[in-house]
């Protein structure tokens, strides 16, 4: 048949157990990948699930502390410059680690702290309530942030694997069993048509025996109705049948 | 200076600051701007208002900041004029306005220098009512002692420097703390110059730095909850002048929280009726609001009496509240937050 070919092995017993098992392993292997392939689906469902909500609660949580920042420049005028200005080194940074789910190495991205508030005094006189709720606000954006960003990663990476994962499930299912088994099939009809071959050889040599048996009889009976002379282990004749002697 | 002699050398900018109160937005102003959908819409309402077409040159996509500025500005030219126009004493009251400006910028300044920006991005960022000469200058130093002795001397707040730093501590000191000693020193130095003017001027005066002095003493108490800053710093920080001084400071040195602070200021009847109406829900007015509310009152009071200088004091305060006023609802129609848009002080 066009297009499908089958592993060119020469047909014999050997080869068929190889062949099969070959087909266990590529069986196994075939679930195995499916059940990682379904592991990894359902982490990466969750995952967009988790992105969802984040995503919505991150626009509400921007609104608000946009909303604060206004306040707080009712409060206490503009600010923007000084704060911009107070700043030399970050004071929250972000670390990341790797988490493992079923074999794939997710990035996951930590807030980490560092220093004092260089903006502590900020407002003292002025203001100081709404700045310290915008320094909350905008807290936990930047926590919602980092999450986000975690999610995201991981999503973009478990998509890539999963595709590749899902191509090595289609590729055994589709076409190394099916190979595997044409080969298998192939092996076997071979080996029937052998037998067949063979129990036909056996059938016509007996065929050829008993004729020439039979042509002996008649000439032993046409020189004299002696009877067949019965063997004897005695005789030292050659036996024909006997192969090797 | 009294009645008779007034009108000779104020009377024409007495004639221009009321001419300018009037301008003030009013209340149904901001009920129209309160009903705007965007900020095309607040332009267009602001054009039927003193403000006329001053937004009329800016590009299309109108953005909070740029009306901030433009608003400015506006002030700042009005300023600028009944400066230059005035003669001693009002020119020094004028400037004494700048200082509190002129502070600002300055801290700014430092400590942008402290960090090694570039100056030239800063001074866009200051206060045009708080320029001074020596602006540019700042660059060229890089510790806050070398700042000191090369430019500061020279600007018009150097003894506010003397007054409260000694030369050690000017480097350890946050800035933060260096503004409001600044700013004490500022206050008390306003206050005995206005008391030097007499009459109206100084009754007028005496009450709104009092309540000035007062008021940051509170908030300074308050905000400093919860910080690093020592009780016996916090002290230093208070204007020596106003209702609170010398008992209700001591008072609030000891507070440690807000129900103290309250029970300070129950004792002063104006601060007892501000603290009872205000509290910490976001649907009740905040202190600070109530402080707003409270100076506008009094600076609308400067303008019931003639003959003193307050109502050129009151005239910028006034105005800096529009101007806060008319961002603030501008933010709220731009971040589209329509269920605080009234939280703006009203001022006629």
């Amino acid at each position: 048949m066009s297009g499908k070919d089958m592993i060119s092995v020469f047909p014999s017993r050997m080869a068929l157990t190889l062949m099969r098992a070959r087909l266990r392993g590529a069986q196994k292997g075939h679930s195995l990948l499916k059940k990682k392939s379904d592991a990894l689906t359902i982490k990466f469902r969750g995952i967009l699930k988790k992105i969802i909500e984040t995503k919505t609660m991150m626009g509400e949580v921007m609104r608000e502390a946009s909303f604060t920042m206004a306040e707080a420049k009712f409060a206490m005028g503009d600010f923007n410059s000084l704060v911009l200005q107070n700043t030399d080194k970050a004071q929250l940074k972000v670390k990341s680690r790797r988490d493992n789910v079923a074999g794939v190495n997710l990035p996951i991205f930590e807030a980490i702290k560092d220093g004092s508030d260089v903006n502590e005094y900020t407002g003292l006189a002025r203001g100081g309530q709404q700045i310290d709720r915008i320094k909350k606000n905008f807290a936990k954006a930047v926590s919602l942030l980092i999450d986000l960003a975690s999610l995201q990663s991981s999503f973009v990476i478990l998509d890539e694997v999963i595709k590749v994962t899902n191509r090595r499930v289609n590729a055994i299912e589709h076409v190394i069993i099916p190979r595997i088994e044409r080969t298998l099939s192939y092996i076997v009809s071979e080996l029937d048509e052998r037998e067949r071959e063979e129990f036909f050889r056996m059938k016509k040599l007996q065929g050829k025996k008993a004729q020439v048996r039979a042509a002996a009889e008649q000439k032993r009976a046409a020189a004299g109705n002696e009877g067949e002379p019965a063997a004897s282990i005695l005789d030292q004749e050659r036996d024909d049948d006997l192969l090797f002697d | 200076m009294n009645s008779l002699n007034f009108n000779i050398d104020f009377g024409y900018l007495e004639g221009l600051v009321r001419g300018f109160k009037s301008g003030i937005v009013k209340q149904a102003d901001y009920l129209n701007l309160m009903q705007c959908e965007t900020l095309d819409d607040l332009k267009l309402h602001l054009q039927s208002t003193d403000y006329g077409n001053f937004l009329s040159n800016e590009p299309s996509p109108l953005q909070v900041s740029i009306i901030d500025d433009k608003i400015r500005e506006k002030l700042v030219i009005e300023f600028e004029h009944m400066r230059t126009q005035s003669v001693v004493p009002l020119s020094t009251f004028l400037d004494y306005i700048t200082y509190g400006y002129m502070i600002d910028n300055i801290v700014l300044l430092i400590t942008g220098t402290l960090h090694q920006h570039t100056i030239s991005e800063l001074i866009p960022k200051c206060h045009p009512l708080g320029s001074f000469e020596q602006m540019e200058a700042l660059s060229i130093a890089s510790t806050l002692l070398e700042l000191y002795n090369a430019v500061l001397v020279d600007t018009p707040l150097a003894p506010y420097f003397i007054d409260c730093i000694s030369e050690q501590d000017i480097d350890e000191l946050n800035i933060e703390i260096i503004r409001n000693t600044l700013y004490r020193a500022y206050l008390e130095d306003f206050y005995k110059f206005c008391q030097t003017l007499g009459s109206t001027t100084a009754d007028y005066m005496s009450e709104v730095l009092a309540f000035e002095a007062d008021r940051r003493a509170i908030t300074i108490t308050i905000n400093s909850f919860g910080t690093e800053l020592t009780k016996d710093d916090r002290a230093t920080l208070f204007p020596r002048c106003g209702k609170l001084f010398p008992e209700g400071h001591s008072a609030l040195v000891r507070a440690d929280d807000y129900e103290h602070v309250r029970a300070v200021a129950e004792f002063y009847s104006e601060y007892r009726i501000l603290f009872e109406e205000s509290g910490n829900n976001p649907t009740e007015k905040t202190l600070e609001d109530k402080f707003f509310e409270h100076e506008v009152m009094l600076m609308k009071k400067a303008f019931l009496e003639q003959f003193h200088f307050g109502i050129f004091y009151a005239y910028v305060k006034l105005k800096e509240q529009e101007n806060r006023n008319i961002v603030w609802i501008a933010e709220c129609v731009a971040q589209r937050h329509q269920t605080r848009i009234d939280g703006y002080i009203p001022i006629f």
